[in-house]
C-alpha cells in the first residue's frame, strides 16, 4: 500500500507532503489493470456485453466491497462511491426551517429545533430540568445545561473538544451582510424592520422574524464555529410558536 | 405418473411435463455459469484451444451455453476417454504406441471443446496417474505434447483442480529442457504457466522443483511462439510475493540482456508478455530495479510507449516504467534528470496516455507523474510547465474517482516543495496561486466530500494549503465560494477520528470568530 509520511507539528494537522509512492504487484491499486490484462488476453473482451464488462469491473475495484456511510450511525451501504453525495443530500441534510440550519440525521435536527427555537424548552431549563439530551443515539442521558452535555460528549463519547452543536452554522457572505443590514434598520426603526422581515404570513416566519429581533445585540453579525455558546433566546408568546413535535 | 415423465424427458426434455424445473434449472446454471464465466475471465491461467503445431477443432464454438444434456454427454465421453486411455498405457502389444496417441487425443479434444472442460469427470475417472505416465522419458513427442495439452487444461480452472497436477510437475519441468522438441517444450511451460498461476504455494512447489532456469532459457531466442508463452509463464511464477524468484531470474546468464532486445525489437505479442516480466521485475526486487535502471531500460520503454497503440501493450510497459521510478529515487534523481532528452521523452509519453481513452492508462500515467513531482523543485517546473497541467485539471474535473484522486496527488506535489524533514514542507507559491487560478479548488473540495479516507485526507491537505498560501489571506474567501466550509462541516458527525480532527482544526483556525467580520 502506498506509504505517506505525514508531518504532525503544530496543532497536530498532517500537511500535504511531496514523496513517492509504491505499491506491491498485488496492490488493489494495480486490479483494474490487472483484469484488463486477463480480459484482453483471453480475446474475449469484445464478446463481452457492455453490461458484464462493467460488472467484472466493479467486482475486482474497491467498490465491489461495498462503501459505507460514513457518518455516524447510519451504516447505509452504497454501491459505489459516486453515489454517496446523492445519499448524503438525501439522508443528511436535514435543515431547521427556522435557522436554516443542517444537521446530518432528523433526530439531531429535532433535538437543534427544541434546544434553539422552543422558549418551552427554555422555561424548563430555567427552572431546573435535565432538559440537554446526549446527541449519541441510545444514549438516553440527559443534561441541566448545555455545557454539562457538552462535557459528557467529550468525556464519554470522546467527542472532539472542538466540538460545538450549537451554531455549526456558517452563514454565507451574502447572508452575513444582509444580517448585518438588518440589524442596522432594526436600530433605526423597529416596526418598520419588522414588517420587512416577514417574508411570509406562516407562524413559522413570524416566530423567525421574532427570534431576529430578539437576538439583536452588539456582538459581530456572523456566528462563529466553535466559539460561542447558545445565546439565549427572550421569551416568545406561545400562541406565536407553532407546536413541534419531537420524533 | 413417475413413468409418464421418465418417458417424456428421455424423448424431447425440453417439453417435458417437468419443463418448469429444467428452466428453473437452465437459469440457476445461467447465474453460475455466469459467476464461473466471471471468475474463469479473470483467472491468470489460460486454456489451451488450438495447439502448438497449429491443430485443434476449428469448429469450437464460444459462449455457447452447453444445456444439461450436452454436459452430461460430455462427461460421459470423459470418463470412456479416460478407461480408453488406462487400456491403452497398459497394452503392451503391436501399435501400442498409437493407440495412446489416438486416446490422448481423443482425451485432449473432450478438454478443450468448450470453456468449461469436463476436468472434474476427468479427475474422477483417474486421469493424472495415466497422463504422468504418458509423460515418461524417451516417449515419443506426439504423446508428450498431447499429455501437456491434457494437463494445461486441466490446471486452467479451480484451485482445486490445478492443484491435481502436483505428481506431473517435476516431469513437465524435465520437459522443458533443452534437449525437448520446441512444441513440447512450449506444452510444458503452458502447463506449469497455469500451475503457477493459481497461487503463491504451487509457485513455492514450482521453484523448488527447479522450474525457473529452464524457463528462463526459453526466452533467449529471438522470437517464436515458445519464448512467448515460457515469457507469460514467467510472470506467472515470479509474481511473488516473495520477491526472490524476480532477484534469481534477472540473475540468470542472458536473461537481462533478452529482456532489453525484445523490449526493444520484439512483435508487440511478445513484447507484451516480456513487459509483465519486467513489471513483476521492478515491482518486487530492488536489485532488480537497480540493474534495468542502469541498463537503460527506461527508453525501450518509452519507446513503445510512444509508437505503439495496443491497450495489451501499454498497460505493462506503462506499469514497468510506473515502478521504476516509484521504486528506486536513482530513477529520477541520476536517470529522469530535467534538461536529458530521456526526461522530456518521458513526459511526452506521459502526456499521451494522459490523452488516451483508457482508464487504466489515464490513472496509472498520473500516478507516475506524482512520483515524478515528488522529485526537485527542477522536476516540479517541468511537469509544471509541459502539456501534462491543463489535461490534469481536466480530468481532475471531469474523470471516475480514481483518476481524480492521482491527478490531486500530481497536483497538490506541484504546490510542495521536497520534503527535508524538518516541521512543515515549504508551498511554492507560484504554482499553487496558478493552479487555484486555473480552477483547481472545486475539485480538490469534491475529494473532501468523499466517503473515501483516501480522498477525502488529499482534499483536506489541499484545503490547507490553500488557506496558509494563498497571497492577501484570500484562501478562506476562495474555500468558501467553493463550499468548502460546509464541505468541512460535514465532518462533525464523521465517523473517521482523525478526519474530523483535520477539518475541525481548518475550520476552527481559518473560520473562527473574526472571520469576515471587517468586510
Amino acid at each position: 500500500m502506498a506509504m505517506v509520511v505525514d508531518y504532525k507539528h503544530d496543532s497536530s494537522f498532517p500537511y500535504w507532503t511531496s514523496i513517492r509512492r509504491r505499491f506491491d504487484p498485488d496492490s488493489p491499486f494495480f486490479s483494474s489493470g490487472n483484469l484488463e490484462r486477463e480480459l484482453l488476453a483471453k480475446q474475449v473482451a469484445l464478446d463481452l456485453t457492455e453490461d458484464e464488462r462493467n460488472q467484472l469491473e466493479k467486482m475486482i475495484d474497491n467498490d465491489a466491497r461495498g462503501v459505507f456511510c460514513p457518518i455516524v450511525g447510519c451504516g447505509a451501504r452504497l454501491t459505489s462511491l459516486e453515489d454517496f453525495e446523492d445519499h448524503y443530500i438525501a439522508r443528511h441534510t436535514a435543515s431547521c426551517s427556522v435557522c436554516s440550519r443542517v444537521y446530518p440525521t432528523s433526530r439531531l435536527l429535532s433535538i437543534h429545533v427544541s434546544e434553539a427555537h422552543d422558549s418551552f424548552f427554555q422555561a424548563k431549563v430555567a427552572r431546573g430540568y435535565a432538559m440537554y439530551e446526549c446527541l449519541v443515539e441510545g444514549c438516553d442521558l440527559k443534561f441541566k445545561n448545555y455545557k454539562g452535555r457538552q462535557q459528557h460528549l467529550v468525556d464519554k463519547h470522546k467527542f472532539p473538544t472542538s466540538f460545538e452543536f450549537f451554531n455549526k452554522a456558517h452563514p454565507s457572505k451574502k447572508k452575513r451582510l444582509k444580517n448585518q443590514q438588518k440589524r442596522r434598520t432594526h436600530k433605526k426603526d423597529e416596526e418598520a424592520s419588522s414588517k420587512m422581515e416577514v417574508e411570509n404570513e406562516t407562524i413559522d416566519g413570524l416566530v423567525s422574524a421574532v427570534s431576529k429581533l430578539s437576538t439583536s445585540d452588539s456582538s459581530p453579525s456572523n456566528i462563529s464555529f466553535g466559539r460561542r455558546n447558545a445565546r439565549g433566546l427572550t421569551f416568545v408568546p406561545r400562541s406565536i410558536q407553532a407546536p413541534r413535535e419531537k420524533k | 405418473m413417475a413413468d409418464d415423465s421418465l418417458a417424456s424427458h428421455r424423448r424431447d426434455p425440453i417439453k417435458s411435463s417437468v419443463g418448469n424445473v429444467a428452466a428453473q434449472r437452465r437459469r440457476q446454471n445461467a447465474a453460475t455459469v455466469g459467476k464461473e464465466r466471471r471468475e474463469s475471465l479473470v483467472r491468470a491461467k489460460r486454456l489451451c484451444r488450438v495447439g502448438a503445431t497449429g491443430e485443434g477443432d476449428v469448429l469450437v464454438e464460444e459462449n455457447h451455453m452447453m444445456t444439461d444434456e450436452e454436459g452430461f454427454l460430455l462427461e460421459d465421453q470423459t470418463s470412456s476417454a479416460v478407461k480408453e486411455l488406462k487400456s491403452a498405457v497398459v497394452y503392451q502389444g503391436k501399435g501400442a504406441m498409437q493407440k495412446r496417441v489416438n486416446a490422448l487425443r481423443e482425451l485432449r479434444r473432450l478438454l478443450s471443446k468448450s470453456e468449461f472442460p469436463p476436468v472434474e469427470a476427468a479427475l474422477k475417472a483417474g486421469a493424472i496417474p495415466l497422463l504422468v505416465q504418458c509423460l515418461s522419458f524417451g516417449s515419443p513427442d506426439e504423446q508428450l505434447l498431447e499429455a501437456a495439452w491434457c494437463l494445461t487444461n486441466i490446471a486452467a480452472g479451480k484451485p482445486e483442480e490445478t492443484k491435481a497436477l502436483l505428481p506431473a510437475l517435476p516431469l513437465l519441468i524435465a520437459h522443458l529442457g533443452e534437449k525437448s522438441s520446441l512444441p513440447v517444450a512450449e506444452q510444458c511451460a503452458w502447463a506449469l504457466g497455469n500451475v503457477a498461476g493459481e497461487g503463491e504455494e504451487l509457485r513455492k512447489v514450482l521453484l523448488s522443483q527447479g522450474a525457473l532456469p529452464p524457463l528462463a532459457r526459453m526466452v533467449l531466442p529471438n522470437k517464436g511462439s515458445t519464448v512467448r508463452t515460457a515469457a507469460w509463464a514467467l510472470s506467472n511464477l515470479i509474481k511473488g510475493p516473495d520477491p526472490k524468484a524476480a532477484t534469481e531470474l534477472i540473475k540468470v546468464d542472458g536473461v537481462l540482456d533478452a529482456i532489453l532486445r525484445h523490449l526493444r525489437k520484439s512483435d508487440e505479442e511478445l513484447a507484451t508478455e516480456v513487459a509483465w516480466v519486467v513489471v513483476y521485475l521492478s515491482a518486487l526486487s530492488n536489485f532488480a530495479t537497480g540493474v534495468l535502471v542502469k541498463s537503460d531500460a527506461l527508453q525501450p520503454l518509452v519507446e513503445r510507449l510512444a509508437t505503439s497503440n495496443s491497450l495489451q501493450l501499454l498497460i505493462p510497459v506503462l506499469r514497468s516504467l510506473g515502478n521504476l521510478v516509484a521504486g528506486d529515487s536513482h530513477t529520477t534523481s541520476t536517470v529522469l534528470i530535467p534538461g536529458h532528452e530521456i526526461t522530456d521523452g518521458v513526459i511526452k509519453v506521459l502526456v499521451k496516455c494522459l490523452k488516451s481513452d483508457h482508464r487504466v492508462l489515464k490513472k496509472e500515467a498520473s500516478w507516475v507523474l506524482s512520483n515524478i513531482a515528488a522529485g526537485s523543485i527542477e522536476h516540479k517546473q517541468l511537469i509544471y510547465s509541459s502539456e501534462a497541467v491543463p489535461l490534469l485539471l481536466r480530468l481532475l474535473s471531469t474523470a471516475p474517482f480514481d483518476i481524480r484522486k492521482e491527478v490531486a496527488y500530481v497536483l497538490g506535489n506541484l504546490c510542495v516543495a521536497p520534503a527535508t524533514g524538518e516541521g512543515k514542507p515549504d508551498l511554492i507559491k507560484e504554482n499553487l496561486v496558478s493552479l487555484v487560478q486555473r480552477g483547481c479548488l472545486s475539485g480538490f473540495i469534491d475529494l473532501v466530500r468523499s466517503a473515501d479516507i483516501e480522498a477525502a485526507r488529499l482534499g483536506l491537505q489541499f484545503t490547507e494549503l490553500v488557506l496558509r498560501g494563498m497571497p492577501n489571506g484570500d484562501g478562506p474567501k476562495l474555500v468558501e465560494q467553493e463550499d468548502g466550509i460546509d464541505a468541512m462541516e460535514r465532518y462533525q458527525f464523521h465517523e473517521n477520528e482523525d478526519l474530523r480532527n483535520m477539518a475541525n482544526g481548518l475550520v476552527d483556525k481559518y473560520f473562527g470568530e473574526d472571520y469576515g467580520v471587517n468586510e
